[in-house]
């Protein structure tokens, strides 16, 4: 198990389909050595069925629409539907800082705003991806 | 221009002057634009003794327009201020654009939220979230009738921000309601932004139809608005957002022509117009980004190039078809979420570039773009900015002040040469629709981003706040705006409810069912789908046609 390479899931939730931020983080995780499934934008539903399937050790969620208190709750209840809420998740994005400790509240673990240092989103994926397995 | 034997005694006067400040501070520095060309410390007639000034420069509104569009530039008339604006429902909008109109906005320009560009109506259930949020939401023709109460659509021009399949009926709205307000499609002023790379590799949009059918769509809309709104800009070539995905000036350029030849291509093939008939109503949409003087040099080196392509390929006739129009919007992606006051800053140097590079339109970002929605005062400062630089720094004084800096003529042809050699090297690949397909456009977006973000990652591309100079703590208390998409869409929903009940089922369907036979039979789908949004019928119902013929498309991207 231990061998086993990092797994992360990459999604941008709901229609916005800026992908900057998430494809920029899925290639600084790749060239840390991680395995990165990256499904685009995708719905609540689907991305919490594809972590499950794909049996990621961490769901990282990219949002730069307005919606994203409501979007990320959504992938948090259909994971917990799911009973996997146990896989952390990470959000990078457009997220203003007033909204940071509510998301923290309903069970992000880590927000990253725009310009935060990728090495710093690495570090706290390997860490939390390998606390979770 | 300049005498053969003079250049030669300068050029070993410059070499003999490189020799002997070899060791002075700074000598040794490996210096490179924005775009990674290699530059020396300074310019002389030397690099630049091959330039002609009529062939390659001129005099604004002279073929090559290297210098300008038009002989008295912002004497005549001063870059349209045009911000990009949408949120919540088209009332809440049409509240902002009145108030952008009394700032002194002199257009407007509709950002739509990304269930709009998707062609998908506020009843499907998966849209609950977005709807508003990104730009205001529109289901049907009371909606641009909302965004538009009370405002002079006759005397400013508006920017329609759509993609090129939604293109068809939002715009057939907004003819639509010109025609009501008594207005002729003749004189009717505006742009839709219709490109084939905005949403395909851009920013990616749900359920869209493959790249192949988009730009029939897209080719029809530019068929029939410049044959019956033929003051009206039916595409904008939006190669501002190709930059927004890490590549560089020259790449933007070519990319912005590769996508320009692909229409020209599928037009001429249809035989139904000639390149005259056509092209005077391309426009193009570029960015305005950090090196300031390599993107001054990119605009001039636009327009040259596409008196080139336009004239030596095409062999247009009409001067009108090789003049290039553009419209600016200064890079969103330069802004930075550490002290965001800083980046009213950045916005400035690049409405600038802008300016000196003699744009025709232009939307300031808003300082607060890394972090929210722009709020109503950072709307207000946008506008200022470009009002400032129009007024009091009396820079709009003489056209192309730049024009015959040693430095910036260079620049302008190594760009050139750069971009033609990028522009090629698409077409090799079989062009521009070949290369959305075979997912090679995302891959360079992904690859660009990439070596962008490891520069900044590395110190490389020093970025102040960012990571250099940076704070613990953040100085400035910026307000935040929260757009409301559980009420836009409550809104939305009910207007679609009352829609479906005051209009003829049976007309709407017939129009629909017309719609989907012109379609198929290959015929310019813009009369159908005018005939369409007239009777009532949904800019997803519209759109549902087309995703029933041509299917989905799945984006050939894996991260």
């Amino acid at each position: 198990m231990i061998d086993r390479k990092i797994k992360v899931l990459m999604a941008i939730p709901g229609f916005d389909g800026h992908w900057r931020g998430a494809v920029v983080v899925t290639r600084a995780l790749r060239d840390a050595g991680m395995e990165v499934v990256y499904m685009g934008q995708q719905q609540p539903d689907a991305i919490a069925k594809t972590a499950l399937d794909e049996d990621v050790d961490i769901v990282g969620l990219s949002i730069y629409a307005a919606g994203h208190l409501r979007l990320i709750k959504k992938v948090l209840d259909e994971m917990k539907g799911k009973k996997i809420d146990d896989i952390p998740m990470v959000v990078g994005g457009v997220i203003p800082q007033p909204d940071i400790p509510k998301l923290k509240k309903i069970g992000v673990g880590e927000i990253f705003p725009p310009g935060s240092p990728l090495e710093k989103i690495v570090d706290y994926i390997k860490t939390n991806a390998l606390k979770s397995r | 221009m300049f005498d053969k034997k003079k250049i030669e005694e300068l050029k070993k006067k410059e070499q003999d002057w490189f020799e002997k400040t070899k060791d002075v501070r700074g000598a040794d520095k490996n210096v490179l634009s924005g775009s990674g060309i290699p530059l020396k410390r300074i310019y002389s007639p030397a690099d630049v003794k091959d330039l002609d000034y009529e062939k390659d420069l001129n005099f604004p509104g002279n073929a090559p327009y290297t210098r300008g569009i038009y002989p008295t530039m912002y004497r005549g008339r001063d870059w349209t201020i045009r911000q990009f604006t949408g949120y919540n429902t088209p009332e809440e909008t049409n509240e902002r654009f009145k108030y952008e109109h009394e700032m002194g906005q002199t257009g407007f320009s509709i950002a739509f939220d990304a269930v709009t560009e998707s062609g998908i109506d506020s009843t499907d259930p998966r849209a609950i979230d977005d709807i508003g949020t990104g730009g205001v939401h529109v289901d049907y023709l009371g909606d641009i009738e909302a965004m538009f109460n009370g405002l002079p659509i006759d005397k400013v021009s508006t920017a329609v921000i759509a993609t090129p399949w939604t293109a068809c009926p939002i715009s057939a709205m907004y003819f639509v309601l010109a025609q009501q307000r008594g207005l002729s499609l003749k004189t009717l002023d505006g742009t839709t932004q219709n490109d084939l790379l905005l949403f395909t590799c851009c920013c990616h949009l749900m359920d869209l139809i493959p790249p192949s059918d988009l730009i029939r769509l897209s080719v029809d809309h530019i068929e029939w608005c410049s044959q019956n709104v033929p003051k009206w800009h039916p595409v904008s070539i939006a190669s501002y957002n190709y930059r927004e995905n890490g590549i560089n000036a020259y790449q933007e350029i070519g990319l912005m022509l590769a996508v320009a030849v692909a229409y020209i291509e599928e037009e001429l093939k249809r035989d139904r117009l000639t390149i005259d008939d056509f092209a005077p109503s391309m426009t193009f949409h570029m960015s305005s980004h950090n090196d300031f003087f390599e993107e001054v040099a990119k605009f001039r080196a636009a327009r040259r190039m596409w008196y080139k392509l336009i004239t030596e390929r095409y062999k247009a006739k009409n001067p009108n078809s090789a003049v290039f129009k553009f419209h600016v919007q200064t890079a969103g992606s330069t802004l930075v979420y550490q002290q965001p006051l800083n980046n009213s800053v950045r916005v400035s140097y690049q409405v600038l570039a802008a300016a000196l590079g003699g744009v025709q339109s232009m939307h300031a970002t808003s300082y607060d773009e890394p972090i929210c929605l722009p709020t109503e005062q950072s709307v207000l400062l946008s506008i200022r900015t470009q009002q400032i630089a129009q007024n009091d720094c009396k820079i709009t004084n003489v056209a192309d002040p730049l024009g015959g800096s040693y430095y910036v003529e260079w620049l302008t042809d190594e760009l050139e040469k750069l971009a033609w050699e990028y522009l090629q090297e698409i077409e090799a690949k079989g062009g521009l629709v070949k290369c959305i397909e075979s997912g090679w456009v995302h891959q360079q977006f992904a690859k660009a981003m990439a070596e962008q973000a490891n520069a900044v990652e590395s110190g490389k591309e020093p970025v102040v706040g960012r990571n250099c100079f940076t704070m613990d703590k953040e100085p400035y208390d910026v307000p935040i705006f929260y757009p409301e998409p559980e009420d836009t869409a409550k809104i939305q929903k009910n207007k679609i409810a009352k829609l479906k009940k005051e209009r003829s089922s049976i007309k709407v369907q017939s129009s629909l069912d017309e719609l989907k036979k012109v379609t198929e039979a290959g015929d310019n789908v813009m009369p159908s789908v005018l005939e369409a949004v007239k009777s009532g019928a949904t800019l997803g119902e519209v759109c549902g046609i087309w995703r029933d013929i041509y299917g989905i498309w799945k984006i050939p991207f894996s991260g």
